[in-house]
């Protein structure tokens, strides 16, 4: 495979010189491949804007390479590198028609008229916009804006399209519906996207891989399921998704399984990931939707354990539900209403609470 | 509550109903009084320049004879070629300076002196004209430079400078720059960036501070009277010195004339800056 984009060791201080220097990318390293769906995914402050504004070149990098398909680039001027940008909040010029903000950079590439002419409409009906071609930024709605941002960043045919959190700014509906045509909109061009995010629903919907990062550091690099289901640390289990924590002590151990004991003297297993030793200090992790909650007289499962319902917090086509499992140890759980809307389980009601211990996965500290 | 204020402050358009003027008592009545005394003078000055009698205040019937007198004046005629060449070789000398300043106050990063600079250019506003006027007239003694309406004209671009600072630069700081990044990221070069995308989005605000520089500068009187010498006489200068000799309707034609140069400046800016909006 081939790498579109490798960030070899790139560091990035604000106000090196300052009394008050801020590290927003501390030694970074990733690779991203060719025709790859690629996602930067961390809370605001993390240092993914950072990252991608380095490679668009709006920033200069203070430490570290980025290279290009065997280009180093780090060091050229915006304008020099092949890739184009679809800013947060499109930054269409307001001056020009939708047609002339697509040609804009064919126009500064020097392109042949009749070319350009052809580009632009090829683009704007890749993104369904071309009979809107004359009109002004300003007489568009949201998502027609973001359209036209896409269509003129993808106009020149850059090697690879930088997104900068650009469904940020649209509602839910719309926002669902364009993850899809941008994921479509990847596949059918073949460009490399590099998309910036902190929705991790958006992550998981669309990308190759994701890269989850924090205080200017990769934390994880991983497929949508590994990130998932497979985190490395407590950060990236917490921020992807709802999880259960379970700090404890390791107190035994086998080659498949390591058993753990939370709280005074509640014991739970969970896969062995390797490298554990007993008497280690270790965070089990839980996804709620591993858990399955049943009346005590219906449990199928010895694996279940027995448990009382403590909180419920209703979503609609689904409750999440507090168990307090004794031994001040609690558990979130999901639970679907019945066909008649009602839910399963009311405030006090004793569960069966199972779970196998192929669900519970060891983190490091 | 609260939000009605600000509405009314960042959209003036849309807020149709914000603030019900009805409900402030006797509000109307002052309004009719403050615009009466605004407009009431221009009124009268411009009601008497028809006046066929040679007397300014005795009405003696309809006539555009002062016009015609004025258009035939000499001295008017050179006060007025002066004028109009004072303020448009100052408006567009200043406006340069002021664009190019305004740009690198907003654009240039943080340097040394950065705020001492912005102070230095907008402070000229606070300085009394006549302090200015003396400060000049002492200068140009000093080094000798006598280039009669030259003069006038280096010391009107010095004081139009500020006024044309303040609208461009309001207008950079409004400006996202984000655009002008895209532009970068589109593969225009500095020199495109500024061509294609800055200076477009920084016209109205190019336009609207050299409108008040050549107001400013075609109404100027006291700096205008204190360096000008002898053939550099602008208008303002000289509707003074016949307001000396007499009045007769003709101060009030020219005074009137005077009046819709500047209303045809206004109102080209404002059709112009419509224009840009859509």
């Amino acid at each position: 495979m081939t790498a579109a984009i490798d960030i070899r060791g790139v560091t990035k201080i604000y106000n090196p010189g300052s009394n008050q220097p801020v590290k927003a990318l501390d030694d970074v390293s990733l690779t991203i491949n060719d025709n790859e769906f690629f996602t930067l995914l961390g809370p605001s402050g993390c240092g993914k804007t950072t990252l991608l504004r380095l490679i668009a070149g709006f920033e200069q990098v203070s430490g570290g390479e980025i290279m290009l398909f065997d280009d180093e680039i780090e060091n050229l001027e915006p304008n020099r590198r092949p890739v184009n940008t679809v800013f947060q909040h499109y930054a269409l010029f307001p001056h020009m028609t939708v047609a002339q903000n697509v040609a804009f950079g064919l126009e500064r590439l020097k392109k042949p008229r009749p070319e350009i002419k052809a580009t632009v409409e090829r683009v704007l009906s890749l993104v369904k916009m071309k009979h809107l071609a004359d009109r002004r930024p300003n007489q568009l709605s949201g998502g027609q804006q973001q359209r036209v941002a896409l269509a003129r960043a993808l106009a020149p045919s850059p090697k690879v399209l930088l997104l900068d959190e650009p469904l940020s700014a649209l509602d839910l509906k719309l926002r669902q519906a364009m993850r899809e045509e941008l994921k479509q909109l990847q596949k059918e061009t073949g460009i490399t996207f590099v998309f910036v995010t902190h929705d991790q629903e958006e992550a998981l919907a669309m990308s190759d891989r994701i890269a989850v990062m924090s205080e200017g550091e990769v934390q994880q690099i991983g497929g949508p399921t590994d990130i998932y289901e497979h985190p490395l640390n407590r950060f990236v289990a917490d921020f992807i998704g709802d999880t259960n924590f379970l700090d404890g002590e390791i107190v035994d151990l086998n080659e498949d399984l390591v058993t753990c004991r939370i709280g005074e003297q509640s014991m739970f297993e969970a896969e062995n990931s390797g490298g554990h030793r007993v008497g280690d200090r270790v965070t089990l992790f839980l996804r709620p939707e591993k858990i399955r909650l049943s009346t005590p007289d219906d449990a199928v499962s010895t694996e279940s354990r027995p448990g009382t319902v403590a909180n419920i917090v209703y979503l609609g086509n689904q409750a999440a539900y507090t168990v307090d499992m004794g031994d001040g140890v609690e558990l979130t759980a999901q639970a679907r209403p019945r066909e008649d809307g009602k839910l399963p389980f009311a405030v006090g009601d004793s569960l069966a609470v199972g779970f196998s211990a192929r669900a519970l996965r060891v983190l490091a500290q | 509550m609260s939000s009605v204020p600000m509405e009314n402050t960042t959209s003036p358009r849309k807020s149709k109903k914000a603030l019900p003027v009805g409900h402030y008592r006797g509000l109307a009545s002052w309004t009719v009084v403050f615009f009466v005394f605004l407009y009431l003078p221009i009124v009268v000055l411009i009601f008497y320049s028809f006046n066929a009698n040679r007397m300014v205040m005795n009405w003696g019937g309809f006539g555009i004879d002062w016009y015609i007198k004025a258009f035939q004046n000499d001295d008017i005629q050179s006060a007025v070629w002066n004028s109009l060449v004072v303020a448009t070789v100052a408006t567009v000398v200043a406006t340069a300076i002021a664009t190019v300043g305004a740009l690198v106050l907003a654009r240039g990063g943080n340097f040394r002196g950065k705020t001492i600079s912005l102070g230095l250019i907008t402070l000229p506003l606070m300085v009394p004209e006549i302090v200015t006027a003396v400060a000049v007239l002492i200068f140009f003694a000093a080094i000798g430079l006598n280039w009669g309406l030259g003069n006038v004209i280096i010391a009107h671009t010095t004081f139009c400078i500020p006024f044309a600072f303040m609208p461009i630069r309001a207008r950079l700081e409004g400006m996202d720059t984000s655009l002008e990044q895209a532009a970068r990221d589109l593969y225009a070069s500095e020199w495109e960036t500024f061509r294609y995308v800055t200076v477009p989005l920084l016209m109205p605000g190019i336009l609207a501070g050299a409108m008040l520089s050549f107001v400013i500068s075609m109404d100027d009187f006291i700096i205008t009277l204190m360096v000008g010498g002898a053939g550099s006489t602008t208008l303002p200068v000289y509707i003074y010195s016949m307001i000396r000799r007499g009045l007769t309707p003709e101060i009030n034609a020219v005074s009137t004339l005077l009046l819709l140069v500047s209303i045809a400046i206004v109102t080209a800016y404002w059709i112009m800056s419509r224009k840009t909006e859509t």
